[in-house]
């Protein structure tokens, strides 16, 4: 079962050498979602001044689109929108840039990064599910994490999202069922 | 308005420096742990496995902690929050478009909801868990975080304006 759904994260105890104790809370995953939480509240109070929204500490949904619509209406002279936050800056916000590279380096440091490459057709499939995924994230204001950073704040629609997102997982898992089964 | 720690004309300097170092000490947390929200849903479900969803549940109850510490100590930087007891409870926080009716907001949030759900389990991953991969080294990631950039393009010059014309007809 588990078998149909490429490039799920792996047991988090699948490495080789021992582990330091830094490593092993942060292979913790509520670790993570803690450290989200909180820096998503603290650089609301950092920069806010500087626009809204609220609650818009860290979003890869809203954050990649005020950095690709930033870059094109700097290179087309279009007038896409971007959030407040990123129209008033210098540059806008960099954290899916600062995730990449946060990532990429933990990857290397524990010999994680390995190229796997894919096929043309799946190349398609995600890119197409990536442009689906990006235009439901921004019906709902967000993607999972900002959404989660919303209900943090107090926002029950945010709520009803995160019950779309699991009723979609429901579906979605059906959808994957039928189709292994369709194919043998 | 809201008034934040940093002055803004500090703020406006600092946005893409935080945010960028920001994502880098989370990019770090989510490459050793593998923190994905949509698939913490999918585990529980299939596997019964708690471990990823104590991951974003830590997410909302750290955020919640983090709002209400701060906005103790300095309330102009966090004025809304708690937002459904100060602005309403069927008030989304600004982010989806603007101007519509509370209906249009719940069709929004639980339809956008579901389609986030379905591709995202169906692609293994939510986005955050795609950008992480990318960094792994995997092309079919990268496909999917370049695919989220077009349709940032595609939903800013189109789909937008669609949908709110179609939402304020119908609702």
């Amino acid at each position: 079962m588990a078998g149909t759904f490429s490039g799920m994260p792996e047991p988090a105890d699948a490495g080789g050498e021992r582990p330091s104790r830094f490593d092993r809370y942060a292979r913790i995953p509520l670790v993570a979602g803690l450290l989200i939480g909180g820096v998503a509240a603290i650089i609301q109070g950092l920069l806010i001044s500087a626009g809204g929204p609220e609650a818009y500490g860290f979003c890869v949904a809203c954050h990649t689109r005020d950095l690709v619509n930033a870059g094109v209406n700097a290179a087309a002279g279009t007038k896409l929108a971007i959030a407040a936050l990123s129209q008033n800056a210098v540059l806008p916000v960099l954290t899916v840039v600062g995730v990449l590279v946060g990532a990429y380096s933990a990857a290397r440091a524990h010999g994680e990064f390995r190229k796997k490459p894919g096929s043309l057709s799946s190349y398609l499939w995600y890119g197409s599910g990536g442009l689906l995924f990006m235009n439901f994230a921004l019906f709902m204001g967000g993607c999972p994490y900002r959404i989660g950073i919303r209900i943090g704040y107090g926002d029950f629609i945010a709520l009803l999202g995160f019950m779309g997102i699991v009723a979609g997982v429901f579906i979605g898992l059906r959808l994957a069922v039928a189709r292994a089964e369709k194919e043998g | 308005m809201a008034t934040g720690w940093l002055p803004k004309e500090t703020a406006v300097i600092a946005i893409p420096v935080v945010t960028l170092a920001a994502g880098a000490l989370i990019g770090w947390f989510t490459q050793r742990s593998g923190f994905c929200s949509v698939g913490g849903i999918r585990d529980l479900i299939l596997l019964r496995q708690t471990r990823l969803l104590t991951g974003f549940l830590a997410l909302v109850i750290g955020a919640f902690i983090g709002f209400t510490v701060l906005s103790f100590l300095s309330p102009a930087a966090f004025e809304h929050f708690f937002w459904a007891t100060k602005s309403g409870l069927l008030i989304p926080v600004p982010g989806a478009p603007a101007g519509l009716s509370a209906g249009a907001y719940i069709l929004l949030a639980v339809l956008g909801g579901i389609g986030v759900g379905v591709t995202g389990v169906l692609l293994g991953g939510c986005p955050l868990r795609q950008v992480t991969m990318t960094s792994e080294g995997n092309v079919k990631s990268l496909s999917f975080v370049v695919g989220m950039g077009i349709g940032a393009v595609v939903y800013t010059a189109y789909v937008s304006a669609w949908v709110v014309s179609l939402l304020k007809g119908i609702i």
